[in-house]
């Protein structure tokens, strides 16, 4: 949603089983790179491995911390989400488009 | 009763259609083709080396569903656990460069991006099939 719809002018995603793996390509990509995580779970493997790979977290969020203004709705599965699921993943949206204002203010 | 485990881990690919394709394809054979049947892990975490994933790799057959032909699925298993009992490429089943066109929000699928999921579903659980066969 940001990478596509949002910001595509500023942001590019990235599959995060190449930056586990230390894809070369990719690698290269993140090096040195401002980096936005947005993670799962507690386990925190986005932001461990883009950190391990050398690239600049400024921003690290997981979505279970979000979730308690949304306590009681049924947000799906992993095949598909209610329209409760798709509001909330807008939310978070939102909140790594602000990130990448907020980074865009304090690069130019 | 099916006792046996039997493990599919699909690519994490945020980056191309492939990785939508598998990871939907993955779910499929969860829901609806092989309910209660098949256990899935996290890549990133599998690759990470966190938890009992690579375990479990170690112990049970698992079979790979790759988005592209980097086969990070397929490699990882290989390199942390054990041979794979099988392994899907999406990009032979849709071709390289469907593959690797952008990925798409699960809204936005069409009904040819429901038939390549059927499609790569059903070659994940003739495999699936041919290993509980063997059990």
């Amino acid at each position: 949603m940001v990478t596509e719809e949002k910001c595509p002018n500023d942001t590019e995603t990235l599959c995060l089983a190449h930056v586990v793996t230390g894809d070369d390509e990719v690698v290269a990509k993140i090096k040195g790179a401002t980096c936005i995580t947005m993670d799962g779970c507690a386990k925190y493997c986005a932001k461990k491995s883009v950190e391990e790979t050398g690239g600049i977290v400024v921003k690290s969020h997981k979505v279970p911390d979000f979730m308690k203004a949304h306590r009681g709705e049924e947000h799906g599965t992993g095949t598909a989400l209610t329209e409760d699921g798709w509001n909330y993943a807008v939310e978070l949206a939102e909140i790594m488009v602000e990130d990448v204002k907020e980074i865009k203010a304090g690069v130019n | 009763m099916i006792t046996t485990k039997i493990g599919v881990i699909s690519c994490s690919g945020e980056e191309c259609l492939g990785g939508t394709i598998s990871r939907l394809a993955v779910r499929k054979m969860m829901e609806e083709l092989k309910p209660g049947m098949v256990s899935t892990l996290c890549l990133p975490l599998f690759i990470a080396g966190d938890g009992g994933e690579r375990e479990f790799a170690e112990k049970y057959p698992t079979i790979a569903v790759d988005g592209c032909s980097k086969c990070c699925a397929k490699r990882a298993i290989e390199k942390y656990s054990n041979r794979v009992a099988g392994s899907v490429d999406v990009a032979e089943i849709i071709g390289e460069a469907k593959a690797l066109d952008k990925p798409l929000s699960t809204r936005n699928l069409a009904d040819e991006h429901m038939e390549y999921v059927k499609q790569t579903a059903d070659k994940t659980c003739q495999i699936f099939d041919k290993i509980l066969a063997k059990q």
